[in-house]
């Protein structure tokens, strides 16, 4: 496992990651946290912003494997929590960096995608980074997000670590771009502590435009 | 304790790696089945002070990946793996005990102290009984050749410092740390396993012996080298398709040598066949046992996203005869590659699975939405309409009755 994996990837990447790390640090570089706190922020590249009902800590990656568009959440770190914003993935790209050459890939995305498609291109994140081995969709539905025809994607994981964790996505692809905001938590206890969190920061979540 | 990494996986690797190292090139003899005694008779218990404290160690190991939750533990397949276990366990047929780990890798690990871990991915690549037998018939000769205990004493005897101690403290570590699971556990016995690092000699020996056992029981033994040639073949293909070496960390690196190795289980088993006796490799009676489980196996592996791995694997699979549930991953695989004209590959391998009488309900689903893509929404809604008959209880049920219109 000599993936490059981006720093706190959909806290996906987590799970593999040093359990006793205070900073959370990836196998390829180093991070730190900065407090997110209760207002109106931008996150990912700028043209997503969302109001937070309480502080949350923003894991900032250093280093190359960055990906502009995907910023990562958390509140009791990341093996426990964490909310990750896509922000305008465009045509053709990956949710995280890969080398070519790694012979297990995160699907790319593609403009053309159904809520279907989306789901399972998350769950080849999972399963491929995350190394999740049971892994359950709960359900998909439409549901408005950003002002438009958007989903919500509800699943849950068995990870290596054994612990079960659950996840909700709400997403749209806009202007051939996808928006989506994901919260990923330990099943016990972090999940439903977090889902209002998530909820409240996905309907205060707005599109810069321009 | 503080551990850098608790990807049990990498950790199981990295032994496998270290084991590798440690082996030498040095070109071995073939070794004759016929020459293969067991070492251990029924009911083996050590008698001496080293390998009780190893025992005791394992007994530990044992209890606690007898308690993962990542264990397959549907009654019927657990109960087919014990079944099979005691019959190419020879002289210790009664003593093993066998767990699968829901893994979707190819591998099999024997214990020293009789119970052996075998991997979901291997009963995913297994295309008939004899094959799943042939590679834990493998594993129980290790334990009748006494190879841990040997290679452990040897290993001991060179360098002095694989100490039951160290070991024990080495399990207790991996106990205390947080956030560690059971499974790291079985990482970290992954990690002592290499420290017993079986030389080509002890490989030579066990696949030797396994193809007696094979034969004996009635298996045809040259599937011993048919797995073995598939997992090569398998390998090559994903190396190929990314245009690198093979991977690490796969059996390999444990197993040197696949070339030369494979030539002497295709002479073995030719030395144990006897002309005339009929042998049964009872495919129908594996697809039935794993079928409850076979589109999960698929599932673990084609979502992978290997498609130069999992491309080889269906058409392996498929040499037996294609199936709705084959076709339907075919299409699985183009869809997550999703390179130029994927999209259409993969909506023919859709449209073909549902002509099948097993395709499962996904196949449906699937078929409806490269059919709704492609603008022949009637037909998708067909494709849905059966899905979610099929499926009453779809997760996705609302979104597609909201596609359906």
């Amino acid at each position: 496992m000599k993936n490059f994996a981006k720093i706190g990837l959909l806290a996906a990447a987590a799970f593999a990651l040093p359990a006793c790390s205070s900073l959370g640090a990836g196998e390829s570089g180093f991070s730190s946290f900065a407090a997110v706190q209760v207002k109106r922020v931008s996150v990912g590249d700028g043209s997503l912003s969302v109001v937070a009902p309480r502080p949350w800590n923003r894991t900032r990656p250093l280093g190359y494997v960055d990906i502009r568009v995907v910023e990562d959440w958390t509140l009791n770190g990341p093996y426990l929590d964490g909310i990750s914003f896509v922000s305008g993935l465009k045509n053709d790209r990956y949710l995280v960096y890969q080398r070519r050459t790694t012979s297990q890939q995160v699907p790319k995305f593609r403009s053309n995608m159904t809520p279907p498609e989306i789901a399972a291109m998350i769950e080849s994140l999972f399963r491929v980074r995350g190394g999740a081995i049971e892994y359950r969709t709960l359900g998909i539905a439409p549901r408005p997000f950003l002002g438009t025809n958007g989903f919500q994607y509800d699943y849950e994981h068995l990870d290596t670590d054994e612990l079960w964790r659950k996840g909700r996505a709400v997403g749209a692809v806009i202007d051939g771009r996808l928006y989506l905001i994901l919260l990923d938590a330990a099943r016990s206890h972090y999940y439903p502590a977090t889902l209002p969190d998530f909820e409240a920061i996905v309907a205060s979540a707005q599109l810069r435009r321009g | 304790m503080c551990r850098n990494h608790v990807d049990r996986r990498s950790l199981l690797i990295g032994g496998g790696v270290a084991a590798a190292s440690l082996t030498t090139g040095v070109a071995h003899a073939r070794v004759r089945p016929q020459d293969m005694v067991p070492l251990v008779g029924p009911g083996f218990r050590p008698t001496d002070k080293d390998e009780q404290g190893l025992w005791q160690l394992m007994d530990r190991a044992e209890e606690e990946i007898a308690g993962s939750n990542l264990l397959i533990k549907d009654p019927a397949l657990t109960g087919y793996l014990g079944d099979l276990i005691e019959k190419v366990g020879g002289p210790a047929a009664k003593d093993f005990r066998i767990y699968l780990a829901h893994i979707p890798d190819f591998n099999a690990m024997m214990f020293p102290s009789g119970f052996s871990v075998i991997y979901s991915g291997l009963l995913l690549r297994a295309r008939n009984e004899a094959q799943l037998a042939g590679v834990i018939a493998h594993e129980t000769a290790h334990f009748l050749r006494r190879h841990m205990i040997r290679s452990w004493r040897d290993q001991r005897r060179k360098t002095d410092i694989f100490a039951i101690g160290s070991m024990v403290a080495g399990v207790g570590g991996a106990a205390g740390g947080v956030n560690v699971g059971d499974f790291v556990q079985l990482a970290q016995l992954g990690t002592i396993l290499s420290l017993f690092t079986y030389s080509r000699g002890m490989e030579a020996e066990a696949d030797a012996m396994g193809a007696k056992l094979l034969a004996e029981t009635g298996y045809p033994p040259i599937e011993m080298a048919n797995v073995w040639e598939q997992l090569i073949g398998e390998e090559a293909a994903s190396a190929r398709y990314r245009r690198k070496r093979r991977r690490r960390g796969s059996l390999f690196d444990t197993h040197p040598s696949p070339d030369s190795r494979m030539a002497d289980l295709r002479i073995s088993a030719a030395e144990v066949t006897v002309p005339g006796r009929a042998y049964d490799n009872r495919r129908a009676q594996y697809l039935s046992t794993i079928a409850p489980i076979r589109q999960m196996l698929l599932d673990d592996q084609v979502k992978l996203n290997d498609p130069g791995a999992s491309t080889y694997l269906i058409n392996t699979l498929a040499r037996d005869g294609w199936n709705g549930l084959m076709r339907f991953y075919e299409g699985e695989i183009w869809r997550l590659r999703n390179r130029p004209g994927d999209d259409v590959r993969s909506s023919q391998s859709y449209a073909a699975a549902v002509i099948y009488p097993d395709a499962p309900a996904d196949a449906f689903r699937w078929h409806g939405i490269s059919l709704l893509k492609a603008g022949r929404s009637g037909e998708a809604r067909t494709a849905f309409a059966r899905y979610l008959t099929m499926k009453p209880d779809a997760p996705d049920a609302a979104w597609v009755r909201q596609m359906m219109g």
